[in-house]
């Protein structure tokens, strides 16, 4: 992507005013967006990203600056627009770099690059088609399709030279049921890091027709009623409650400054002990995994919390140097245009005992969530908030009325403590993730969970 | 590659290729931010980018592709790409490339007094904030995130219909979250401001505004979950809006995905709701004399006395209802697909303090921040239930913050539910939804409230 002599010249041009550190990032990236709307396919976008961004530190102060401009006197500007923020005379030599080969940890089997957009069209054409045709009040249907090869070229000054090729797809449906002045989504968005083979082998069937189904079954749901519950979410996606209620609060970028609810409690009990916390970016070809990480590191499993004891954090370079404690693999960004920091890859609640059978028939009076929407959190004071996309009454521990509109609230610290059975049925869901560098894909995943009392927000009561 | 020469190569290489109209649109963007905490610049980010996409005719089918590298690989990458997804579109109107307005009316969206202020001064200008932040309390204990951003855009469109427009306009912003700690209790306080006037940056105020937030929100009490009268704060009400804008839009009526589709001229608010889209704002983000099409913009009433006076179009919008384009066609970047969007949006403001409203309520609820509203608001069904922070007010007076809440309503219904309007007008810095948008303090007669 670019010659080593170029970019080692960039590194030592990023130190001349007494960095302790450089690091080179170019991004290449060719993207392809289709959407179909209606039936007909209404916009279909390639595109090529291109771009450098070149990282100095110095001590605690980091600077970053980035540019598409790929000549050799371009990269240069930009290296001296970073030095320039720091003072002071040249202080360290970097060492040579040293290519390092690190293989593929998620094989592509066939880039979409090689695949012509008919291919890619007609799978879209039947993921409407089934979607569609679920049900006579379905109107309207939305499917979007996303292939996007990345490839990035990491340098620093500790000698680090590394490639990598990122190649991921994601199909989204969204189907909106419509009875009168009454309209419902429903959605599913599916990704991997796959190459077309995942939409080739991708069950349409499954989720055309639960994007649908969801949307249906809103339609003829209850305004959720508000109040404190006991709450049963479902595997999957449901896991972004526990991304909001404690994965960004594990991130260094929180934890390094001690703002985050979680910083300096390493050996501490921080959730119940059916709770065990892992973000994983090595399983095999996931949305959020990740061969090496946005700063060179390779990807690696990282047990948070284990039998809801607090074992470690996300923790990218630039934090780690505040916090004293090395990279988890977990520097992450969106593209060149943004400075890495920690983040998540796939992050999910390990397998319990429970059944799902047992859960609900164990529960008197709750909500039971099957999909949720997404979600936010305030890693200082831990509230967090997410949407519920389908939601049921449970009464005497059987799974009743579906209902709509319903929100739940909560602080992090507090809600890892009350939860009071895991499931056995783990399962990952795609999404992404916007925060400080940038929005990225990742997993979110659990099995079905029960958490003794949550805050649900409705509308019932409101008429 | 200049420009210039990557145009004239670009289009030689589509008309080889049977393109008959082709554009390029074009974007740079030079930008600084700098984080800043206890007296440390924590980050420091300098960028010079641009990039360039590429529209046209093919076969009668319009095809789009982007690059940010002007070379020859791209040449051929834009053309075979474009004219390959030129084959798929099978919308029932075709987009067509714009030959241009009758006249542009001209804005000043490029402050040269701010283009001339130094990296230093900035940086300056944080050092002294954060030294009143510090000073103001004691229960002060940091800060999130305190940042300065400025930057410089260049836009320009070119097409083979002889249209060549320009334009650049520059800004700098503040945001900052404070911390304070009180016992055990934990809270921020966010203020953020956006403007082109460096010298309306007043480090004492910025300080106050984001402390005086944070230290509002102790000592939260609970309180009873029910329907109560609502007070958005300007900057809630804002964020409300921004999040419901795409109601507006003529993309979304014709997809049925808004419920105002076919209300053109009819009543759908109280009669004192008045929403402007103004491009020619002189402090606004998106302040631009035309849009991502080449059309000239104008300002316009979106809502006037409760009625719907006109929904935002683009070219292709308007063609499906035999109407003209009302300026806003919207390309998040050059990478994105041409939507529909409002530039700077308002509800008009009333003479009504914030004060006076607070002391006209008995009981009710002061909304001072939302979250969530990416995943707790349905555009679709005007349906929402999002979380929220704020006061409880009894007989006109604050007498507490309370904990954290949702307050859950429909949004069409809200618009008839609106006792009164603000004075207030503040704009909010949302980042998800498009458009910058603004409102004054409203009041609701009723939203449902759920206390943690």
């Amino acid at each position: 992507m670019l010659s080593q002599s170029i970019i080692e010249d960039v590194i030592a041009a990023a130190l001349a005013t007494g960095g302790d550190f450089a690091e080179v990032f170019v991004e290449d990236r060719f993207t392809n967006n289709l959407a179909l709307q209606g039936g007909k396919i209404e916009s279909s976008l390639s595109g090529r990203d291109y771009g450098i961004g070149i990282r100095v530190f110095k001590g605690l102060q980091s600077v970053y600056a980035y540019t598409t401009d790929g000549t050799k006197e371009g990269l240069l500007k930009a290296a001296g627009n970073a030095a320039q923020a720091i003072k002071g005379n040249t202080m360290m030599k970097p060492s040579q770099l040293q290519k390092e080969i690190i293989p593929a940890a998620h094989p592509i089997s066939l880039n979409p690059r090689e695949v012509e957009k008919f291919r890619k069209v007609d799978i879209m054409k039947r993921a409407y088609e089934i979607a569609k045709n679920y049900h006579n009040s379905i109107q309207q249907v939305t499917v979007r399709y996303l292939d996007e090869e990345q490839n990035v070229l990491i340098a620093n000054s500790e000698g680090k030279f590394v490639e990598d090729r990122r190649v991921r797809s994601r199909l989204a449906i969204q189907s909106i049921a419509v009875d009168g002045n009454q309209m419902q989504p429903g959605f599913y968005g599916p990704g991997a890091h796959k190459g077309f083979e995942f939409m080739e082998n991708l069950n349409l069937e499954h989720y055309a027709n639960e994007a649908s189904r969801i949307a249906v079954t809103m339609l003829g749901a209850d305004p959720c009623p508000s109040g404190k519950f006991p709450v049963i979410i479902d595997n999957e996606f449901g896991g972004v409650i526990f991304h909001e209620a404690c994965g960004h609060g594990l991130e260094a970028t929180s934890v390094a400054k001690e703002n985050s609810v979680f910083a300096n409690r390493i050996g501490e009990k921080v959730a119940s002990d059916v709770v065990t916390y892992i973000d994983d970016g090595t399983i095999a070809n996931e949305w959020g995994s990740i061969t090496i990480d946005d700063e060179g590191e390779k990807a690696r499993k990282n047990v948070l919390i284990e039998n809801g004891i607090l074992k470690g954090y996300l923790i990218d370079k630039f934090n780690g140097r505040r916090m004293g404690m090395e990279s988890t693999g977990s520097g992450r960004r969106q593209s060149y245009r943004f400075a890495p920091t920690s983040r998540m890859t796939n992050t999910y609640i390990a397998n319990g005992k429970s059944t799902p059978e047992e859960i609900i028939s164990n529960t008197e009076q709750g909500i039971y969530t099957k999909y949720m929407g997404g979600g936010q959190v305030n890693t200082t004071t831990g509230d967090y908030n997410f949407a519920v996309m389908e939601a049921y009454l449970v009464k005497n521990g059987k799974i009743g009325k579906p209902l709509k509109g319903a929100t739940l609230i909560g602080n992090g610290p507090k809600t890892l403590q009350l939860v009071d059975m895991v499931g056995n049925n783990l399962d990952h869901g795609a999404g992404m993730c916007g925060s400080q560098s940038g929005s990225i894909p990742v997993n979110v995943g659990q099995p079905i969970i029960r958490v003794s009392e949550m805050t649900v927000g409705g509308r019932k009561g409101d008429e | 590659m200049n420009l210039q020469e990557f145009k004239e190569k670009l289009f030689h290489l589509g008309e080889q290729h049977g393109f008959t109209d082709m554009e390029l649109y074009y974007e740079r963007e030079e930008k600084f931010a700098c984080e800043l905490y206890k007296g440390k610049i924590d980050s420091y980010d300098t960028s010079e980018v641009f990039g360039t996409s590429f529209r046209g005719l093919y076969e009668g089918k319009m095809g789009y592709a982007f690059t940010e590298k002007l070379d020859e690989e791209s040449l051929s990458f834009l053309i075979e790409n474009a004219k390959e997804n030129a084959q798929f579109i099978e919308d029932e109107v075709q987009e067509e490339i714009f030959a241009g307005s009758e006249k542009y009316e001209e804005g000043n969206f490029y402050s040269t007094n701010l283009a001339d202020v130094s990296i230093h001064e900035k940086i300056n200008l944080l050092k002294e904030i954060e030294k009143h932040i510090y000073a103001y309390d004691e229960r002060v204990t940091g800060t999130d995130y305190f940042m300065l951003s400025s930057g410089e855009t260049k836009r320009a469109i070119m097409n083979s219909k002889g249209l060549n427009l320009r334009e650049k306009k520059n800004h700098v912003g503040i945001y900052v979250s404070v911390i304070v700690k009180q016992g055990d209790q934990v809270k921020n306080g966010e203020y953020s401001k956006f403007t082109r006037n460096f010298s309306i940056l007043k480090p004492e105020e910025i300080a106050k505004h984001a402390v005086e937030e944070a230290l509002s929100q102790l000592d939260a009490q609970s309180a009873e979950s029910k329907n109560y009268p609502v007070l958005l704060r300007n900057d809630a009400a804002s964020a409300l809006l921004q999040t419901f804008t795409p109601i507006f839009s003529a993309e979304n009526t014709q997809k049925g995905q808004s419920a105002l589709n076919g209300k053109t001229g009819e009543a759908i608010s109280v009669p004192s709701l008045s929403i402007v889209d103004d491009p020619f704002l002189e402090e606004g983000l998106l302040s631009s004399s035309f849009d991502s099409e080449g059309v000239a913009t104008v300002k316009k009433d979106i809502v006037k006395s409760g009625k719907l006076v006109s929904l935002m179009h683009n070219r292709k919008t308007a063609q499906k209802e035999g109407v003209e384009s009302t300026g806003n066609a919207y390309k998040a970047s050059y990478k994105g697909a041409l939507t529909v969007a409002p530039t700077n949006l308002h509800v008009v403001p009333s003479d009504k303090s914030y004060h006076e409203i607070v002391s006209s309520i008995s009981e009710g609820i002061v909304i001072t921040e939302l979250s969530g509203l990416h995943s707790g608001a349905n555009t679709v069904s005007g349906d929402f239930s999002i979380a929220a922070n704020g006061y409880f007010v009894k007989d006109g007076k604050i007498k507490n913050a309370i904990n954290q809440m949702t307050i859950a309503g429909n949004f069409y219904e809200l618009l008839n539910n609106i006792e009164a309007i603000g004075s207030d007008l503040e704009f909010s810095m949302g980042f998800m939804a498009s458009g910058y948008i603004g409102s004054p303090s409203l009041l609701i007669k009723k939203l449902a409230v759920t206390v943690e």
